[in-house]
């Protein structure tokens, strides 16, 4: 399928385009230099074009977010979705079902995700979820940070730690590795509650330990993305200095942190938070290696989802109302919790204030990108909302008078920070950027070869009105929508890494496999291809 | 085929053992299972030996085409036809069977519920917290069976946790003295109708709570708050029984570490659940009358349709409901034109106007199902056999009805 953009002002930070008039010519799913003159053509006047969205932090898929969709009938009750001649029928709210997840994300200018926490022993489900959840190209992070049969070879073999987390890659079909709380989980498990410290023992092994071998390996092994940590202390007083010593155990590799709102908190732990933005903003400047998305927390319903059940054993104490954990056996826990964020709330005021102090404080928008954790911090229905914040000032300023005062005043949002951002900058933070940070050379940008993943905007003044209705987007070179309707539901590709591995390490985890797991050995490796493929494979290694 | 051995994964009951051997003999059959329980051979063996053929119409073997015709007409025909079972099948086929349901306007609801109780309307309720088997092996030092038998319905549940175990303990809560409570620690006995009553007295004395109580319970309290993990693992019916039996979790989590797991029955009740949820929003009863998905358990359940008459027809996919639905269900059952998909034979599917018994997961066909605690665990291809497998039926239905 050949199309021409036609005149719509591009922004393309990745190869230096902010703004210019030009053409964006798409053939065969690909970006190309020039298609022919009676080719079918968009009219993009007065429209902004971008690269299709990515988000590098969401959950989407698998047995924790399908928890979460069994634990909320009244919310779907709520949101119902009617089939069409193209679409799925299916229902939304904070965790919409997978159809309605493809299509609302096609639906805000969305055309790839990251999964951002699989237990490996749940891929076969993650995989099975992501395949009926259309329209865009997905990838999942492994969580390999709780995972007693890798503490074995960390404290026994860490020379080996590499080749099972390429092994662990493999077996699964993921992208990446995550770090959730790392030893936190395993140590709660127990009984014993989580750490406090990087050098709290658990299982023979420090969460610094862990850390560093993991890093390692992923540096060693040159996975396109580098770690990807949730770290200790989530939601903590004081966390901010555990999130400093988490990039100190990191010794110049790279590293990117999840939700960094959640891990930039001053304060003593049980005592009132205080903002630590500012320092970690500066700290974030000044160290080119490390990235992070923001995790900003939108005000109303959300869902609190993930491995760290700790966290969601807190958060249950104070909803005192619905609460899931699942522990799953050598690998991980999970917690949930529905959660309602309110601006009168000093503590909830706070968080939303960090997570804007972190954007407006932020020096490198490409290593400071934008996620509500959906649906932890908010629906990602409420990216649009977030970009307005970020780029008009005097919505900002209206709603941080709504916000509790305490709360606001104890930030620096108040004190002439009066940074907008750019279109060219919102470009970066929510495509170019993750695109970049995930090492997919193909996505967020608009290059002659990259995919034809494609976001026309109306050049609307309300920003929020402008990002959550497209006029158009294109998924590899295909329309899906036109007009804020989607026109055509396509399955999307799973991307996975490809990673070597010496064949001897199987040999080693076998051993631990048949003591720690409740599965054999030879049925945890995903083959089946009805889960696999469609799948792409970006290598590791250094970029040619 | 040669002889060979192969390494298979049973779907016998919900703890799908993936470690059983196989030797597949010189004639293309299974010669030799090794590790299977009474269960897993039963389960296999009903896959292999007088099977069905491949298309009948009321009980007369017919070609193919002409029953999936007659079924297709069948459903598109009806008012408001019902899809049911799935618990038997791999989680391929409740993908076809939703998207069939979606086409007809029907209602589907999997058999889970009704085989294995309200713990999950309880959880969407309140939530609960549960593990995988590999913790309740590793992490619970006190392991209580509540109204459960395992023993008889997942004869290899006690050898897979490692119990009985000197440094553990296995307590069994029922009305009488099961096979279970043989091998237990303590066996206390409860009477079928006290469910309710004794769990919310056990939360009242897991909290401290005062509560006039009585030695078994308080004794059994004791020994829940004192352990260092927790594991509840049972078969509860009721609702309220399901709610206070998380509840009572729940609060011994302010304690120690506990968590709940119920036993499924069949090999995929939980990915037949899961497959709804992650497709409509909700694991069971959901009606597409309207065009999208409603669920009202209550209401939409298929016990509970087919009592009131509500059902004009139905596809019933991996079940025999005619043998588990209460008699006034099956009843109406019977009396409406349906068609049954299943991989051996059943009373259902000789009742069935139209039935089609198909290529069997796990013996003819890979697949994937969801464990009783959630873990999704392959099946594997044994055998060779021309037929096709059930979700390609749904499948070839569902193009006849374009």
């Amino acid at each position: 399928m050949t199309l021409r953009i036609a005149g719509g002002r591009v922004y393309d930070p990745a190869n230096g385009i902010a703004g210019d008039v030009r053409d964006v010519c798409l053939n065969d799913g690909k970006v190309v230099e020039d298609v022919p003159e009676d080719a079918p053509r968009i009219d993009a006047r007065g429209m902004v074009v971008m690269p299709g969205g990515v988000d590098i932090h969401a959950h989407i898929a698998g047995p924790k977010v399908n928890a979460a969709r069994r634990l909320t009938p009244e919310e779907h009750r709520g949101d119902p979705v009617e089939r069409s001649e193209i679409m799925r029928s299916g229902s939304g709210g904070t965790v919409p079902s997978t159809f309605v997840t493809g299509y609302r994300y096609a639906l805000l200018g969305y055309t790839t995700v990251v999964e951002a926490a699989t237990p490996p022993l749940a891929a076969r489900h993650v995989l099975a979820e992501l395949r009926d959840t259309p329209m865009i190209d997905s990838l999942f992070l492994v969580l390999l940070g709780n995972n007693q049969a890798l503490f074995d070879l960390i404290r026994s073999d860490p020379a080996r730690v590499r080749d099972a987390v390429a092994w662990w890659l493999e077996a699964t079909g993921g992208y990446g590795v995550k770090l959730v709380n790392p030893g936190g989980v395993e140590r709660w498990k127990r009984g014993d509650g989580n750490v406090s410290s990087l050098d709290d023992v658990v299982a023979g092994v420090t969460p610094r330990e862990v850390l560093a071998t993991i890093a390692g390996a992923v540096h060693d092994l040159e996975l396109p993305h580098p770690v990807h940590v949730h770290c200790n202390n989530l939601g903590i007083g004081g966390n901010w200095r555990t999130t400093l010593d988490t990039l100190d155990t990191m010794q110049g590799r790279r590293a990117h942190l999840a939700h960094l709102q959640f891990h930039a908190y001053g304060g003593k732990p049980g005592g009132r938070l205080r903002s630590r933005a500012p320092e970690l903003a500066e700290y974030l400047g000044a160290h080119p290696e490390f990235s992070a998305d923001v995790g900003q927390v939108m005000f109303g319903d959300a869902m609190t989802m993930t491995a760290d059940a700790p966290v969601s054993e807190r958060l249950r104490d104070i909803t005192g109302g619905k609460w899931v954990n699942a522990d799953t056996e050598v690998e991980t826990g999970c917690g949930i919790v529905p959660f309602t964020y309110r601006e009168k709330n000093y503590v909830h005021a706070l968080q939303w204030g960090i997570g804007l102090e972190l954007f407006l404080l932020s020096r490198d928008p490409w290593r400071l990108v934008l996620s509500t954790d959906h649906p932890n911090g908010g629906s990602f229905l409420s990216y649009p909302r977030l970009i307005r914040l970020l780029m008009d000032r005097e919505f900002r300023n209206e709603q941080l008078r709504k916000a509790n005062k305490k709360a606001i005043q104890s930030t620096v949002l108040l004190d002439d920070l009066d940074r907008e951002y750019s279109l060219e900058e919102i470009a970066i933070i929510t495509r170019a950027g993750p695109a970049r940070l995930l090492g997919l050379r193909d996505k967020g940008q608009l290059g002659v070869g990259a995919d034809a993943d494609v976001t026309l905007y109306d050049d609307l003044p309300d920003r929020e009105e402008m990002f959550a209705t497209p006029r158009y987007v294109i998924k590899g070179g295909r329309v899906v929508v036109r007009d804020g309707e989607l026109v055509e539901a396509l399955p999307g590709d799973l991307v996975r890494v490809g990673a070597e591995h010496d064949p001897d390490v199987e040999a080693v985890l076998r051993d631990r496999f048949e003591e720690r797991y409740s599965v054999q050995f030879d049925s945890y490796p995903v083959t089946e291809p009805w889960l696999l493929e469609p799948a792409r494979r970006v290598a590791a290694g250094k970029p040619v | 085929m040669p002889s060979s051995d192969q390494r298979a994964t049973c779907g016998g009951c919900g703890l799908v053992c993936d470690d059983i051997a196989v030797v597949v003999g010189d004639d293309g059959g299974l010669e030799h299972l090794d590790r299977t329980c009474p269960l897993g051979d039963a389960w296999f063996r009903a896959r292999v030996t007088a099977v069905p053929p491949l298309a009948r119409i009321d009980g007369h073997e017919t070609e193919l085409d002409r029953a999936l015709d007659e079924a297709a007409a069948i459903l598109a025909g009806a008012r408001a036809p019902l899809v049911y079972g799935l618990g038997q099948t791999t989680c391929e086929t409740p993908r076809a069977a939703v998207a069939l349901a979606e086409t007809l306007g029907a209602v589907i609801d999997p058999a889970g519920p009704l085989l294995d109780g309200a713990s999950g309307l309880a959880f969407s309720a309140r939530g609960a917290s549960t593990a995988t088997l590999g913790d309740v092996r590793d992490r619970a030092d006190v392991v209580v069976v509540w109204r459960a038998d395992p023993v008889t319905t997942h004869p290899r549940l006690l050898e897979r946790l490692r119990l009985p175990d000197a440094s553990r303990e296995l307590i069994v809560v029922d009305e009488r003295r099961t096979e279970t409570a043989a091998q237990a620690d303590t066996f206390i006995e409860l009477p079928a109708d006290r469910d309710v009553e004794a769990l919310w007295t056990l939360r009242a004395l897991v909290r401290d709570a005062p509560v006039a109580s009585e030695p078994p319970l308080d004794d059994l309290a004791a020994r829940l708050r004192g352990g260092r993990s927790a594991a509840v693992l049972h078969h509860v019916r009721g609702y309220a029984a399901a709610l206070g039996l998380h509840a009572l979790v729940r609060d011994l989590c302010q304690v120690t570490h506990a968590v709940a797991v119920t036993l499924r029955h069949e090999s995929n009740a939980a990915g037949a659940e899961d497959v709804l949820a992650w497709q409509t929003g909700y694991p069971a009863a959901v009606s597409f009358a309207q065009g999208y998905p409603r669920s009202n358990p209550g209401e939409l359940s298929a016990a509970a349709l087919l009592e009131r008459g509500d059902a004009d027809a139905a596809l019933v996919v991996g079940s025999d409901p005619l043998r588990q639905l209460p008699p006034q269900a099956a009843e109406h059952l019977r009396a409406i034109p349906f068609v049954s998909v299943d991989v051996h034979g059943t009373a259902t599917a000789d009742a069935a106007r139209v039935a089609f018994t198909t290529a069997a997961a796990g013996v003819h066909r890979a697949g994937v199902v969801h464990r009783l605690d959630g873990v999704p665990i392959p099946l594997r291809a044994l055998l060779e056999s021309s037929r096709p497998s059930d979700d390609d039926m749904l499948q070839a239905i569902a193009g006849r009805l374009a």
